[in-house]
């Protein structure tokens, strides 16, 4: 399978159900403390974590176990204590990336999902889901590409089951109908990897099942690799590979 | 890309930043109305100034020069002197039929004077076919009775008008249009004829006919009384003449309107002891001599010594190049003209030297260079007071950028989780806040022409309102407020709003910059 590069990424194109075992992203012996006032909490104590390419892997653990933590230094959006832990991908440490590229590896070579869905409320559906793109491509690319662009967010947005809330804002929306505008938004660059976080936790059992069978489908059609944060093991239990975290540090 | 549909919805769906919009408009349109008014002042004035007193204006006050119908000769010869004119300035009393009794401005001009200045365009009274543009209602009364108003014209170029009773020709004076309250300014511009008048009502045939059974304002008679000094300064006698009035100007100053009188230069000449005659002296050298009643020294009698020029205080020049000609040339000119006309006339007439001291020669604007200075920088000063206080938008929009930043906190957050950058979301912010300075400059440059150009509406309404007269003619000069926006002062407050507006979103554009996208995520 060809592996996305941060400066040209790809379209996972080969369906695959089982994992892969080159690790695509990975994190070494990572450490992360906050400051609260003048309190120093350790979350992350030297946790690791490879996920292969193609995989879908579970992060499990307790409220406060720094599984959140963990993803946003796998997707970049923050960064290991100084000179505690290497996170990778694609055998690239994200630590010794510029700030563009840093935000170039976010825009296209993760997508995150949350688990308070994280929409731009003045924004309508497909707005939502094209943002991504739009900072990709900047102006002129994105009005050169406009319908390309479009015509792909709105292909996502039906297969999820949206076609008809395309032009509604993130408020008409139920909570499920929510997490799907997310997932399409962080599936619209096409990256090779899919961060979600709790991505069925703010969501009632039956709504959440519907998502997570959203996101099994659209796995087994493109094969991206899935890291999943999750408190629940039975969601946990549709991953190929559980990482459990406990106070910090990879339990299993 | 997404910084323009963001700054879009933001614009739309929120009330706070037609806050910030309305405080950049307010500003935009305090001082661009201002600016425009204040500054329109000014441009009226010296269109005044410019169509009063020609390009370059030779004067010797009171006393005046001699021969200057070679010197206005000499100068038009020049090739850069287009018409010269000559003029008498004095100060006397008007008496009105009323017996009210004004101090006025006199001029004494003839025929010439039309050529250097605006005043054939001045005189008021003169058949129109098209009404002023307030005048939906076609109440001038100088759209009809076109007979009788031709003839005031003729009256007024000619400043002289024709005995009722001996049929000739009489000097003539020509009123400013607010001095004796003959007729009244009405709010659409033109100047309502008092009903004692049958114009004021004609019927058909007197309209036609032109026939007028009470007085018109150009029956009135009025006396002009001058003081004529000698050279020495020292007076002769009152000099009181009553002369028809052929005509009434209007300069819209209010000040000249108010308080000037044209009349005919050789009856001025005359009253004020200017005309041609006998020269008074002493003859010899001893300005004494002994007296035959008692013995004692006393200044020798003067007696006729030979014949006096007549003369006059002004002359005015107008260049060839109208308002583009270089006046300063002009009047360089004027002064090499002056001192060839002072080497032939030498002794009778100042001296270059003295003309210089007393700076006898110099252009129109020259001559109001205080007043104009002091408009300037009156000008100067309130624009500035008016761009500090100004400032205060850019603290304001700060103030509601702070906020809004605040509030948008998690957006931040969620932009920078799918790969927006620092700078990016910079942007965002600061074009947020160009778009509201756009918006907000757009609405102060449309309200500042609406109100400007129906400023005098707006005023006359506001007195009828509630008896408020903030602009009093008879303070500022001019009978109605300027009324033009001029373009580059509308680009240069554009710009200006554009860029408070970009200052005041600044801070908290870097602020959005700097937030740290996992707790702007985590921001409730």
């Amino acid at each position: 399978m060809p592996v996305p590069t941060l400066t040209n990424p790809v379209r996972v194109q080969s369906p695959s159900t089982s994992p892969a075992t080159d690790p695509i992203l990975s994190a070494r012996n990572v450490f992360k403390t906050y400051r609260l006032d003048r309190v120093e909490v350790p979350v992350l104590k030297g946790a690791s974590i490879e996920v292969p390419a193609g995989a879908w892997v579970a992060i499990l653990g307790a409220s406060g176990s720094g599984k959140s933590t963990l993803m946003h230094l796998l997707g970049g959006l923050d960064r290991p204590d100084r000179d505690k832990g290497e996170v990778h991908f694609d055998g690239r440490m994200l630590s010794s990336m510029s700030a563009s590229e840093l935000d170039r590896y976010r825009n296209v070579s993760v997508g995150f999902v949350f688990q308070f869905y994280h929409l731009l409320p003045e924004l309508s559906v497909i707005e939502n889901a094209l943002i991504p793109a739009m900072v990709l491509h900047g102006r002129l690319g994105f009005s050169r590409r406009r319908a390309e662009l479009t015509a792909h967010a709105d292909a996502l947005l039906k297969s999820f089951g949206l076609g008809h809330r395309l032009t509604h804002r993130p408020a008409q929306l139920s909570g499920g109908e929510r997490q799907r505008v997310a997932i399409a938004r962080a599936l619209v660059n096409d990256p090779p990897v899919l961060l979600a976080d709790e991505p069925t936790g703010n969501l009632d059992r039956h709504t959440g099942e519907a998502i997570l069978d959203l996101i099994t489908r659209h796995r087994a059609e493109t094969g991206r690799t899935l890291v999943m944060v999750t408190h629940d093991p039975e969601v946990a239990g549709r991953a190929d590979r559980i990482v459990r975290l406990e106070d910090g540090r990879v339990a299993g | 890309m997404y910084q323009s549909l963001l700054t879009r919805r933001y614009l739309t769906s929120k009330l706070m930043p037609l806050l910030a919009a309305l405080a950049v408009m307010l500003c935009s349109a305090m001082v661009l109305i201002t600016w425009s008014i204040m500054g329109g002042f000014l441009v009226k004035f010296l269109d005044v100034g410019r169509n009063t007193d020609g390009d370059v204006i030779i004067s010797w006050p009171t006393a005046g020069f001699a021969h200057y119908e070679e010197l206005i000769t000499m100068l038009e010869k020049d090739p850069m002197v287009q018409a010269a004119a000559p003029c008498i300035e004095s100060w006397g009393m008007l008496a009105l039929p009323d017996d009210r009794l004004v101090v006025v401005k006199i001029r004494g001009i003839d025929g010439r004077y039309a050529s250097v200045s605006g005043f054939r365009d001045s005189l008021w009274w003169r058949p129109i076919d098209e009404p002023l543009p307030k005048d939906a209602e076609r109440l001038d009364p100088r759209l009809t009775n076109h007979r009788l108003f031709e003839q005031t014209l003729a009256d007024g170029l000619a400043l002289k008008k024709k005995d009722p009773e001996t049929g000739r020709l009489e000097p003539a004076v020509i009123l400013g249009i607010e001095a004796a309250g003959f007729s009244r300014r009405m709010e659409a511009g033109y100047y309502e004829i008092p009903p004692t008048s049958i114009l004021a009502r004609p019927s058909k045939g007197d309209m036609e006919s032109g026939r007028r059974l009470s007085p018109f304002i150009c029956d009135h008679s009025v006396v002009i009384n001058v003081l004529p000094l000698t050279s020495g300064g020292r007076d002769i006698k009152v000099a009181s003449r009553k002369l028809p009035v052929a005509n009434e100007f209007r300069t819209g100053v209010f000040e000249a309107d108010q308080k000037s009188v044209l009349m005919d230069l050789g009856e001025l000449q005359r009253m004020l002891k200017l005309d041609r005659g006998e020269a008074l002296g002493v003859r010899g050298s001893n300005p004494y001599e002994l007296g035959a009643e008692n013995g004692r020294e006393q200044a020798a009698r003067r007696e006729v010594v030979g014949a006096a020029e007549a003369r006059v205080t002004n002359i005015f020049v107008k260049g060839k190049g109208g308002a583009e000609g270089d006046i300063n040339a002009l009047r360089d000119r004027c002064e090499s003209v002056y001192r060839q006309f002072e080497a032939r006339f030498k002794g009778q007439v100042p001296t270059p030297d003295a003309m210089e001291r007393a700076k006898g020669i110099g252009t129109w604007e020259q001559n109001y260079a205080m007043f104009i200075g002091a408009v300037k920088k009156e000008i100067a000063m309130v624009l500035g007071l008016l761009m500090f206080i100004s400032f205060v938008a850019v603290f304001l929009v700060l103030a509601i950028f702070w906020a809004m930043v605040s509030e948008k906190t998690k957006d931040v957050g969620i932009l920078r989780a799918i790969g927006a950058s620092r700078a990016g979301i910079a942007w965002l912010w600061l074009r947020y806040g160009m778009a509201l300075g756009v918006v907000g400059t757009i609405l102060g440059l449309a309200a500042s022409f609406l109100i400007v150009r129906n400023i005098n509406p707006i005023h006359e309404w506001l007195g009828r309102a509630f008896g408020v007269v903030i602009w009093d003619p008879r303070v500022y000069y001019f009978t109605e407020l300027p009324n033009q926006v001029e373009t580059h002062k509308a680009a240069i407050v554009a710009a200006g709003g554009l860029v408070f507006s970009v200052l005041g979103a600044l801070i908290p554009a870097l602020r959005a910059a700097t937030y740290d996208p996992v707790k702007s995520l985590r921001f409730e």
